[in-house]
């Protein structure tokens, strides 16, 4: 009797195990298009409703938990947002006496790039949300049905966010900016250098932009957005001029200098964002269609890598 | 553990692990503390494990680790194998030691939190994540350590309130409680 438990204990154990490494090898073998990859998608739609439902009965609770933290950050963001607001009322001023000329400029020599208003904005909502320190991902309940394709940008109010990286016929899947498969080519305020904006794994608040040339000067506080189009051969799939962060402090450790940035969207308090989708016969669905043609994972290396790497890993 | 008599645990043992999921990627994954997120799904398949055994634990840390998987598109089996691991082991703690200490589950919380944790960061590894690792994820996995301390205590009493009346019987707590109740492991009854 005691044998037999013993075995029935062990086989158990034996099955669920082999079963998970089974899924593990074939799901982490497949293209996204797989067959499993498919079911996931299919149980997502068969979920999403539920997920939905769920996320409006359990929105007051979330609400009286976040209410708690909000208010004890709200002093010193009022502190933080007054200096801000009289350090960029001063540069707005030389900046709008700028950007007419700079606009002419760019018109004159056809360097006008890749817009938001080529997008089409689809408005979701999140319906759920991943806290792992590796999959730092939200649920959306806009999909296939809605325009909304694989590698399609994603913003809120506050900035870029992220972008699509599955989706079903109901509901999306959106790698945030903090997620370990992240990278999106970015410049420092009205600098030309780009970099590359990376996640700091393990640490949901911060990113770094890597890459910069040495000569590059950041300050603390500069905002750091998304460059798009930088050169022909290797376009950005995110447009030029979206918010990412700011930047927190500069490392010098390398050959490359790189910067902490803070993301501007507060990524833990996500209810509604837009997904930019492409409409058909613009510049930005057949951009979205060069990128899903694309090997995923593929490196690079050299000197233009990280342009290419960002756009295959989603900038 | 005949079907009849395991009928009622699976079916509360289903409904209450939905809840915790749901409730885990609903509310707890956007009410960071300490900027770290509690894995009540960790707890919930340890408890589970403790309570049940290591069969029903192991079975319930598959299940809740694949929903997880298919939920949140995430690596399909991942989740599955540390959660049936976890499920497993803190089952075989209960087979083989029995623990009757107050502080057990606190004991058995922190480990699976701990190995929760460990378990994704060395299979991410091992899949070959692409990014710079900052002290940053140790801080985090300290700190996630430590605040699934703090839910575990509540979140055993829950589970073992939804559990009780379902869960198998133990033949050697059965034995033991024949046994003082009958005096038969009294030194006065040797006396």
């Amino acid at each position: 009797m005691y044998d037999k438990t013993v075995r029935r204990r062990r086989a158990v154990l034996a099955l669920l195990v082999v079963l998970s490494l089974l899924l593990l090898t074939a799901y982490f073998g497949e293209a996204p298009n797989g067959r499993l990859h498919g079911v996931q998608r299919d149980f997502l739609t068969v979920v999403s409703p539920i997920q939905d439902g769920a996320n409006k009965a359990l929105k007051p609770v979330r609400d009286l938990f976040s209410w708690f933290g909000n208010t004890l950050h709200a002093k010193s963001q009022l502190a933080q947002a007054l200096k801000q607001t009289e350090r960029l009322r001063g540069e707005l001023v030389a900046e709008q006496a700028e950007k007419r000329s700079y606009r002419q400029l760019l018109a004159l020599d056809h360097l006008d790039q890749l817009g938001v208003s080529d997008y089409h904005p689809v408005t979701a909502e999140v319906i759920n949300k991943d806290p792992n320190v590796w999959y730092s991902t939200v649920t959306i309940d806009k999909g296939e049905s809605a325009g909304v394709r694989r590698n399609d940008p994603v913003i809120n109010d506050e900035g870029l966010i992220g972008k699509v990286a599955q989706a079903a016929p109901d509901g999306a899947l959106v790698e945030l900016l903090t997620n370990s498969s992240m990278g999106v080519a970015a410049r420092i305020g009205t600098s030309q250098a780009t970099g590359l904006v990376r996640p700091k794994v393990g640490d949901p608040n911060d990113l770094l932009l890597q890459y910069l040339p040495t000569n590059e000067q950041p300050n603390p506080g500069e905002y750091v957005v998304t460059s798009g189009t930088v050169t022909p051969a290797y376009p950005s799939l995110f447009p030029p001029g979206l918010i990412v962060g700011q930047v927190a402090s500069v490392n010098e450790e390398s050959a490359f200098k790189s910067v902490n940035v803070r993301p501007e969207a507060n990524l833990h308090d996500l209810d509604v964002v837009q997904v930019l989708t492409a409409a058909e016969g613009t510049r930005a669905q057949s951009l979205s269609q060069v990128a899903l043609s694309l090997p995923a994972g593929q490196q690079t290396a050299g000197g233009g890598g990280e342009q290419l790497a960002s756009t295959q890993v989603g900038g | 553990m005949s079907g009849a008599s395991s009928a009622p645990l699976a079916l509360r043992l289903s409904v209450f692990g939905l809840l915790v999921v749901f409730f885990q990627i609903g509310v707890v994954a956007e009410v960071p503390v300490f900027g770290v997120n509690p894995e009540l799904c960790a707890l919930l398949v340890a408890f589970v494990g403790l309570l049940c055994g290591s069969t029903v634990g192991a079975a319930c840390g598959f299940a809740v680790g694949l929903f997880i998987d298919l939920a949140l598109l995430q690596t399909l089996g991942l989740t599955s194998l540390i959660f049936t691991l976890i499920g497993y082991w803190c089952g075989r703690l209960r087979e083989l030691r029995d623990p009757q200490a107050p502080l057990t589950p606190l004991i058995v919380g922190v480990g699976a939190s701990a190995l929760a944790l460990i378990g994704y960061s060395l299979m991410e590894f091992m899949l070959g994540v692409d990014a710079p690792v900052s002290f940053e994820l140790l801080r985090q996995l300290v700190l996630g350590v430590l605040v699934d301390t703090i839910v575990a205590l509540p979140m055993w009493a829950i589970t073992r309130r939804v559990l009780e009346g379902a869960l198998p019987e133990d033949p050697r707590r059965r034995r033991r409680r024949r046994a003082y109740t009958t005096g038969g492991l009294s030194p006065l009854s040797k006396a």
